[in-house]
């Protein structure tokens, strides 16, 4: 049993209200989250540190402009939150700032997390087509069923990681039926607890997970094998990757929005990546014919085997693709099938150490 | 526009890629080149990627002009030859956008020209990326039916406006395949390179190029006045600092406009280097003063910053808008801004290699106009 608030308002004003108290009351400085802003209501991240600027905030809308772990990191990276700020994220955004914190390019101090029983992601091309606004109803409407929305990110739809590990806070949202008229917050800390104190509720002890997540996870986890096959990287085989990177434009931009390739310098950005007129000349001469986009399938392969682990499959590098490539699907594929050998959850926990930074003995009598 | 009134004509049977291909294969053959860099399909998938072949055999395969542009020419022969050039020489079978950006990366000390030969055609405009990938087969169909009309509809919107579509003058010879009969092209050489070449593979300067300057010409106008059009919509949108915050509004800060754009070489972005990487304290501090602070930060600068180093070379190639995730029209937006940058140097990007680089140069009069505009300000004129 877990200690629950509930405030009799919309899930959406809920928030708010606590977000508002938050900066009312001076426990925190600054809160991390969803904003409208303009006339054509763009929405896009923002700390916000006036609480009257919490009324143009929607903590809630099923959009990710960016995997805040990357912000969040870009924030703790020099010194640690110096003032307590509230972040509220997506699951899979905390469990990315929590790999970011074993990789050290990030801290935990000082940041209260905000999270939610997931009902996923519209992908970017739909705000862009300025269609999120209509499908957002229907969003709602399959949350309280503790289902997807059609038109979400296949990253979403394949989710099994749709409850968050390390919420202090954890808003109900999957399977909430009355989520539209009253919101329940989860307090899955005693920091928690402390920060809502003077928040006006009612105070209760609940089940953690607030619905059938079994049922939800079984459901996902067809969805993710239905739309693996569907994008025919079943097996993964050298002509299956050669043909499914053959789009690749060398953009490299899913690797600058993934939250876990952190690398200051990427390496095939480096000088060691390039090659001198001799070398074309060279392979020119052995081959009779040089492809100049070759080195794009490597480039993938060495991602995969960077970020597998600790991938959390928020589908932002399949978002931004000019090309359309399913990377998300080859990113649940391969990290999938890392985090599953070294029985490794990326995000579970901050305890778990990084699975190559660490050994069992019996992987010893493995190699030998 | 041309400084020579007659061309070489080369006829296949077929189309006109394939007459590109017949000259490709007949200058590697005569030894005018060791090897041609052209669009090849991939033989796994749906794409198109540069190659550099020196087989006549594999030149068969080559597709001198694919529906799409994954990757920008120039920035292809910026790979091969930025740390010298090569020994062999290599002819660059390109759009005229990719020529002109080469010439402008020449300028820039990224490429070296010396042994390479700049081939460009006459340019239907390409398809953007995610169209086309949605289906391929039919983007094919569509890419064709389209420039066989010289309807640009189907293409990336600055291939709508580009007035620069046709032989610019900065390149070593042009192809035209505009007013001509199928399978048949105009080989018209701007440079004592293109003219060499034409000789070495025996053809000599006997057509009339009236015809096809005459539809170039037709073109141009019709495309220099959608482009003026085009400018001044967007620039009444976009125009003053708060309608230019929310054309970038939904501008995620992952900087694909800029690499994937031919002018954008720093080695490191100095939006991307750890000036950028403020403390803690920094973002709260901005944030307080105005109440909440958008993040990512400084997105609007970065694009400032960018137009100001690049757009005065700015080809309007529409590689930026292609690879922008969330559609903002980053390729019109420069284009309307370098456009006028330009006018004020009366510079044309890739128009010559020999043209200086406005920023490179001066005329005394520039000098006179900023120092009695500084004196102005100082004598309090400006009030």
């Amino acid at each position: 049993m877990t200690k629950a608030l509930t405030i009799g308002k919309s899930t959406e004003e809920g928030v708010k209200e606590l977000l508002r108290s938050l900066l009312d009351s001076g426990k925190v400085k600054g809160v991390l989250t969803l904003r409208k802003t303009g006339e054509d209501g763009t929405i896009s991240y923002a700390l916000i540190t006036d609480s009257a600027d919490i009324k143009s905030s929607t903590p809630l809308f099923p959009l990710m402009p960016i995997n805040l772990a990357k912000q969040l990191s870009l924030f703790t990276l020099q010194e640690a939150a110096t003032e307590p700020i509230a972040a509220v994220l997506r699951p899979c955004e905390l469990r990315a700032f929590v790999e970011l914190v074993k990789r050290t390019q990030a801290n935990l101090k000082n940041i209260l997390f905000v999270s939610s029983t997931c009902p996923g992601v519209y992908p970017l091309e739909l705000a862009v087509e300025g269609k999120t606004e209509e499908h957002v109803p229907e969003y709602w409407k399959a949350a309280a069923k503790g289902e997807t929305a059609a038109d979400v990110r296949s990253a979403c739809q394949a989710c099994e990681y749709f409850v968050p590990y390390t919420a202090d806070i954890t808003v109900s949202l999957l399977g909430n039926k009355e989520a539209d008229k009253e919101t329940t917050l989860f307090l899955n800390t005693p920091k928690a607890e402390l920060f809502v104190e003077g928040l006006s509720g009612k105070l209760s002890e609940k089940e953690p997970e607030p619905t059938v997540p079994e049922e939800i996870r079984t459901r996902r986890k067809a969805e993710k094998e239905k739309l693996a096959n569907e994008v025919e990287v079943k097996n993964l085989g050298i002509d299956e990757l050669t043909k499914t990177f053959s789009r690749c434009i060398g953009c490299r931009n899913c690797s600058k929005v993934c939250p876990a390739c952190y690398c200051h310098v990427c390496f095939f950005e480096t000088d060691t990546a390039e090659h001198a007129a001799a070398h074309y000349e060279r392979e020119l001469v052995k081959t009779g014919c040089v492809n100049m986009l070759s080195d794009t399938t490597f480039y993938h392969l060495v991602r995969l085997f960077h970020v597998g682990a600790s991938c959390t499959g928020c589908g932002q590098c399949a978002d931004v693709c000019p090309a359309d490539i399913p990377l998300w699907a080859i990113s649940l594929k391969v990290g999938g099938a890392v985090q599953k050998a070294f029985d490794y959850v990326p995000g579970r926990s901050v305890e778990q150490g990084l699975p190559i930074t660490t050994f069992s003995p019996e992987e010893f009598a493995g190699v030998a | 526009m041309s400084s020579s009134r007659k061309g070489a004509s080369l006829a296949v049977d077929g189309n006109a890629q394939k007459a590109i291909i017949e000259f490709a294969k007949k200058s590697l053959k005569q030894g005018a080149f060791d090897a041609v860099l052209i669009p090849c399909r991939l033989s796994a998938g749906d794409s198109f990627a540069y190659h550099l072949i020196g087989s006549e055999t594999i030149l068969e395969a080559a597709s001198p002009l694919p529906p799409v542009m994954p990757v920008q020419g120039a920035r292809v022969i910026s790979s091969i030859t930025r740390r010298g050039k090569g020994k062999k020489k290599i002819a660059a079978i390109m759009r005229p956008c990719e020529a002109r950006a080469t010439i402008e990366l020449a300028k820039l000390g990224q490429v070296d020209l010396e042994n390479i030969t700049l081939i460009t055609m006459d340019c239907p405009g390409v398809m953007p990326l995610s169209g086309y990938f949605e289906d391929a087969d039919k983007g094919n169909e569509v890419f064709h039916d389209a420039s066989q009309k010289w309807d640009s509809q189907p293409m990336r919107p600055v291939c709508w406006i580009c007035d620069k579509f046709s032989s610019t003058g900065g390149e070593d010879l042009h192809i035209g395949t505009m007013a001509r009969k199928s399978g048949s092209i105009l080989l018209v050489p701007r440079s004592p390179k293109g003219e060499d070449v034409l000789k070495k593979i025996g053809l000599s300067l006997e057509e009339d190029v009236t015809d096809w300057e005459a539809s170039v010409t037709k073109y141009t106008d019709q495309r220099k006045q959608k482009r003026e059009q085009n400018n001044k919509t967007l620039r009444a949108g976009i125009e003053g600092i708060d309608k230019l915050t929310q054309a970038f509004s939904a501008c995620i800060n992952c900087h694909n406009c800029m690499r994937v754009c031919p002018i954008c070489y720093c080695r490191q972005c100095h939006f991307d280097s750890d000036k950028m990487k403020f403390s803690f304290e920094d973002y709260l501090s901005r944030a307080e003063r105005r109440g909440s602070l958008r993040v990512p930060t400084d997105t609007l600068l970065f694009h400032i910053g960018r137009m100001l180093h690049m757009s005065l070379s700015c080809v309007s190639c529409g590689m930026c808008e292609d690879a922008c995730p969330t559609a903002i029209p980053v390729a019109q937006i420069f284009t309307l801004v370098g456009d006028r940058n330009r006018e004020a140097f009366d510079y044309v990007p890739g128009r010559s290699v020999d043209e200086p680089l406005p920023l490179t140069t001066f005329e005394r009069e520039e000098l006179e106009e900023v120092e009695q505009s500084g004196t102005g300000v100082l004598a309090g004129q400006e009030n």
